[in-house]
């Protein structure tokens, strides 16, 4: 440690803490803010990887047979139709021509026409992402206020009842294929008891529409989380001396695991989610189409299909940046949210 | 239990500089009662190969305001005994035996009663500063939390008192210092803040383990400085945990040495350092190094290692590395009795008087 | 689909979870090993059944039923599990389907480590360009919803099983690649590696000699865990119709032409369903028993 001191002064020293509070204007500490330096540096890494993800779909979805011009037309649709349309379409011209031409438009904000629906891809987006993103939240927060309480409870009294019912429930709940839960879900809830309508009624939006469909992807999650939860919170009662500090100031031990150790979990949890995030987003393409949702996860399957691509792939940079975007931000949050971090010093 | 210290006619006053305790008994209890009063304190642990036995018949007291030293070496049980004075052994551990704090019995008690003992009446202070506080908290709000867990303060009368401990512990700029992270602190200031957070709420009893080994020389003896002198300030008893004997040749007025899970040793300091009794006292205190001693010399350690705590033999747990181990040695275990007037030790065959080399 | 194990994240309480004297009692121990044995032993029996049964009993085959014989309820003699609507057994399309699902599972998973793992290893280890380069590379493969990313590759690659096995290695290998260079980095800069290195060891004794043993518990754990989730997405595939080509019985495509009947004969999907989750939930208690076995991360 860096102490200097005089024998006989009795708590001087001359350590100056990491930073200074006040001083600097605001703008110039945040310029030398290091977290806003790696934030920076972080999101210019993650252009090269949304091109990647756009390049890498144009590329297999070449490679797929059949073509927009045959889909739109359909299967009795003579040969010279189709070639007619392809022709209209662009859809003869070299794969690199065409990406230049998708990417330059894609650079100035102009994501093209969809050529099954003849609207731009921007419109449709704008239409039924609302549905995903809705749709997607209401899972998360279902996951939070289910699987938080419960690690915390579960960690009060390891191997108790309480604790071992969720944990094998929570295997139980992130074993089940999500198609499989929707199902069951629907014959349980829809059918049996009719508390809930198995195909979305409206156009998206009405909560009760989404409530099953949030279910069915909470569940896997809450299962994911309370395990990975509750170990962190466990470690941290084990192997850290300081909620051994809080258990002797007389705290019990529900309040040493919800005032000190969920903080420090909730930095650790906060990664996990950015991490699965792009997994959560496949699963709402099973989920939109299995519930009738128009949301884009759907959407892209029928896209797919189509071999519509100006709208696969603007669904997917919607996707790709949905997920740079988050685990971009939940590097940052950990930045800002780590104390230690924060004032300048390196990761313990 | 008989044995206090100093509150007798005629019986010999520690000599040891540096130790002035209060002396004082606290609020409402009796003088010459100990504070603290542990006997035939057992604590076992359910183990793969068996049980661990960590500590096996202690017994010792507490007078209000004394400071005690209990020395050993690591697996000796003197942090397992010192958490079970807290209450704060996880329940698998098994614990016999009688604690009483001020006449009130602790074994066996319900975790509600324990919650309310541990940090208002008894607090503890420990080894490692670095790890000792959450680092994603303000200092303040630790220290305000162990205000609030026991005394029903407002926020903002708690935020003064804490900012009031500080300044006790004498932490330069102590209203800055309250809205600060750990990180921000040297390993001394943090150790004092751990210091502030045992105090806040006046305990009657602290204890330090190992409190000081993880800093360097000079500021060990800045944090024992201010420990003794909170001591004096507040009347608190004090017990130091440690394996440092010079430490507690300093600071302690009575000392207690463990091994294996048992009390061999305890007397006032003074007679502990001047007459020595048990071998493996001994042979610690022959283990420090010293500067009259000639360049070049190999140090003299005691050979072998701890006992593996899950076989109790029947012969006394030292005989197997013990210089002037005998045949009875091996085959009883002696049991811990007061030969001499304030000094117990736990020996067939102990030194002769006067004997430190 | 189903949350995969992204990196070393724990799913199983800390090795440590013991009493504080450091050691398991007897009793704990035996419910470790049951927590691996009990596991394993129904994974061996699905094996079982779904491998050599066919062989030794005549079971009826699972496809060419005839009509008259169709929509037979559970329990129906002859037909444990019934018939579907087009008359086929479903017993032996449930033993036949789970052929399926393991030969993809093991395949992908194998693909994924060998080649994964490599890739993992060797950008771990050496660090600077390469590993840049394709930290980047498997970057854009796991920011692509995997679902897509294969069912493309199905489409354009034509229906078959070995097809589905190649795209799902797109989504295994990224995940290998990434739990590899993780456990690779971390024991790199441990003393043994680094006395190893200089001492002029040459590279890929170190790589196979240190580095690999020390992972590979690890590894282990993680094709378990992920081998579940291998069979989701290939349910998946086939329930959205792109995976494994008719009439080949899979579970996924029985679940998927089982929710017309849902509310009439649920078991059409209920049955499939079960056998799906009993295997999936086995290979992630196998795969985290062995975790809390080995105290692996």
């Amino acid at each position: 440690m860096n102490t200097s001191v005089t024998v006989g002064q009795p708590g001087s020293s001359s350590v100056e803490p990491s930073r200074q509070a006040g001083g600097a204007p605001l703008h110039r500490r945040l310029a030398r803010s290091p977290a806003l330096r790696v934030a920076g540096r972080r999101l210019l890494i993650a252009i090269p990887v949304l091109w990647g993800v756009t390049f890498l779909t144009f590329v297999v979805l070449n490679a797929l047979p059949g073509d927009a011009a045959s889909a739109l037309l359909g299967a009795n649709a003579t040969p010279q139709e189709v070639r007619a349309l392809s022709i209209k379409l662009h859809l003869n011209e070299p794969l690199l021509v065409r990406y230049g031409h998708w990417l330059g438009a894609a650079l100035h904000g102009d994501l093209g026409t969809s050529l099954y629906y003849n609207q731009s891809v921007t419109s449709i987006l704008w239409q039924r992402l609302p549905v995903t993103i809705e749709l997607v939240v209401y899972a998360l927060v279902i996951t939070f206020v289910v699987s938080v309480p419960l690690a915390v409870v579960s960690a009060r009294r390891p191997r108790g009842g309480i604790d071992r019912t969720s944990m094998a429930l929570s295997m139980g709940g992130l074993s089940i294929a999500p198609y499989v839960l929707a199902l069951l879900l629907i014959l349980v809830f829809a059918v049996d008891l009719r508390w809930l309508p198995a195909l979305a009624q409206g156009t998206g939006g009405d909560i009760r529409d989404l409530t099953l469909p949030a279910i069915t992807l909470a569940i896997p999650l809450i299962g994911f989380y309370t395990r990975f939860l509750r170990a962190d919170l466990l470690e941290q009662m084990q192997s850290e001396d300081y909620t051994v500090t809080a258990l002797a100031k007389g705290l019990s031990r529900g309040q040493v695991l919800t005032r000190h150790a969920l903080r420090n979990s909730a930095i650790g949890l906060i990664t996990v989610i950015g991490l699965n995030l792009a997994t959560l987003i496949g699963a709402t393409v099973i989920v939109e189409q299995i519930f009738g949702l128009s949301g884009i996860g759907s959407q892209l399957l029928k896209a797919i299909n189509n071999r519509d691509v100006p709208l696969v792939e603007g669904i997917v940079l919607v996707f790709a940046t949905i997920v740079v975007l988050a685990n971009l931000g939940t590097d940052l949050l950990y930045d800002v949210l780590d104390p230690r971090i924060r004032h300048g010093r390196s990761r313990s | 239990m008989a044995g206090s210290l100093g509150q007798r006619a005629g019986c010999p006053t520690a000599t040891s500089a540096g130790a002035s305790g209060a002396g004082g008994a606290g609020p409402g209890s009796r003088p010459g009662a100990a504070l603290l009063d542990v006997s035939d304190l057992r604590v076992q642990f359910r183990s793969r190969g068996g049980v661990v036995n960590a500590v096996q018949g202690v017994s010792f007291t507490v007078e209000p305001g004394r400071t005690l030293a209990i020395i050993g070496e690591s697996g000796s049980g003197k942090t397992v005994s010192a958490y079970a004075v807290l209450g704060l052994l996880p329940r698998t551990a098994q614990v016999s035996g009688s604690i009483r704090f001020d006449g009130i019995e602790l074994v066996g008690r319900r975790e509600r009663d324990l919650r309310d003992h541990r940090g208002r009446n008894a607090a503890m202070v420990f080894q490692n500063p670095e790890r000792s506080l959450n680092p994603t908290m303000r200092i303040g709000t630790q220290i305000t939390e162990a205000i609030r867990c026991h005394l029903p303060l407002g926020r903002a009368e708690a935020h003064e008192r804490a900012v009031e401990l500080l300044r006790m512990v004498r932490l330069p700029a102590p209203e800055r210092r309250f809205y600060e992270y750990p990180h921000q602190l040297s390993g001394g200031m943090r150790q004092r803040v751990v210091i502030a957070i045992a105090l806040a709420c006046e305990p009657r009893l602290l204890i330090a383990d190992e409190a000081t080994t993880a800093l360097d020389v000079t500021t060990q003896a800045q944090i024992m400085d201010l420990l003794l002198g909170l001591q004096q300030e507040l009347g608190t008893a004090l017990v130091m945990i440690s394996h440092d004997l010079a430490l507690a040749a300093s600071y302690a007025e009575e000392v207690l040495v463990m091994y294996a899970g048992r009390v061999v040793e305890r007397a006032a300091a003074g007679d502990l350092f001047g007459s020595v009794r048990m071998p493996y006292t001994r042979a610690l205190l022959n283990a420090i190094p010293r500067v009259e001693l000639e360049p070049h010399v190999l140090l003299p350690v005691i050979g072998g290692r701890p006992p593996d705590l899950s076989t109790i033999g029947p012969g006394c747990s030292f005989a197997p590395r013990c210089p002037d181990a005998q045949q009875d040695c091996r085959l009883q275990s002696p049991p811990l009795k007061q030969h001499e007037f304030g000094h117990w030790w736990a020996c067939w065959h102990p030194c002769g008087k006067g004997d430190v080399q | 689909m189903a949350v995969p194990v992204a990196d070393a994240l724990s799913l199983a309480p800390p090795a440590g979870d013991i009493a504080a004297a450091g050691r398991l009692s007897p009793a704990r121990r035996l419910m470790r090993s049951l927590e691996v044995a009990v596991p394993a032993a129904v994974l061996a029996l699905l094996l079982f059944f779904c491998f050599i049964w066919p062989l030794v009993y005549p079971v009826p085959p699972p496809v060419g039923g005839s009509i008259l014989d169709s929509g037979l309820p559970l329990w129906s003699p002859g037909h444990i599990f019934g018939t579907d609507t087009v008359g086929n057994d479903i017993m032996s399309r449930i033993l036949y389907g789970g052929r399926v699902s393991f030969e993809v599972a093991a395949a992908v998973q194998v693909i994924g480590l060998a080649v994964g793992g490599l890739l993992g290893l060797i950008a771990g280890y050496h660090g600077g360009t390469l590993e840049a380069v394709l930290m980047r590379v498997l970057d854009v493969f796991i920011a692509f919803p995997s679902l897509v990313l294969v069912l493309a590759i199905v489409d354009s690659l034509g229906q078959s099983e070995v097809n589905v096995i190649w795209a799902l290695t797109a989504f295994s290998i990224p995940a290998f690649a990434r739990v590899t260079r993780a456990a690779t980095l971390r024991l790199r800069d441990q003393p043994f590696v680094v006395a190893a290195r200089l001492s002029s060891v040459k590279t890929w004794r170190i790589l196979f000699g240190h580095i690999v043993p020390n992972v590979a518990p690890q590894m282990l754990t993680f094709s378990l865990l992920g081998a579940g989730v291998v069979i989701i997405l290939e349910g998946a595939l086939d329930f959205l119709g792109y995976g494994i080509p008719d009439p080949t019985a899979s579970w996924g495509k029985m679940i998927a032409s089982g929710q017309a009947m849902l509310s009439v004969s649920p078991s059409l999907v209920i049955v499939p369903s079960i056998f799906l989750f009993v295997t999936v939930v086995c290979l992630n208690m196998l795969g985290d028993g062995l975790r809390a076995l080995w105290g692996v991360r």
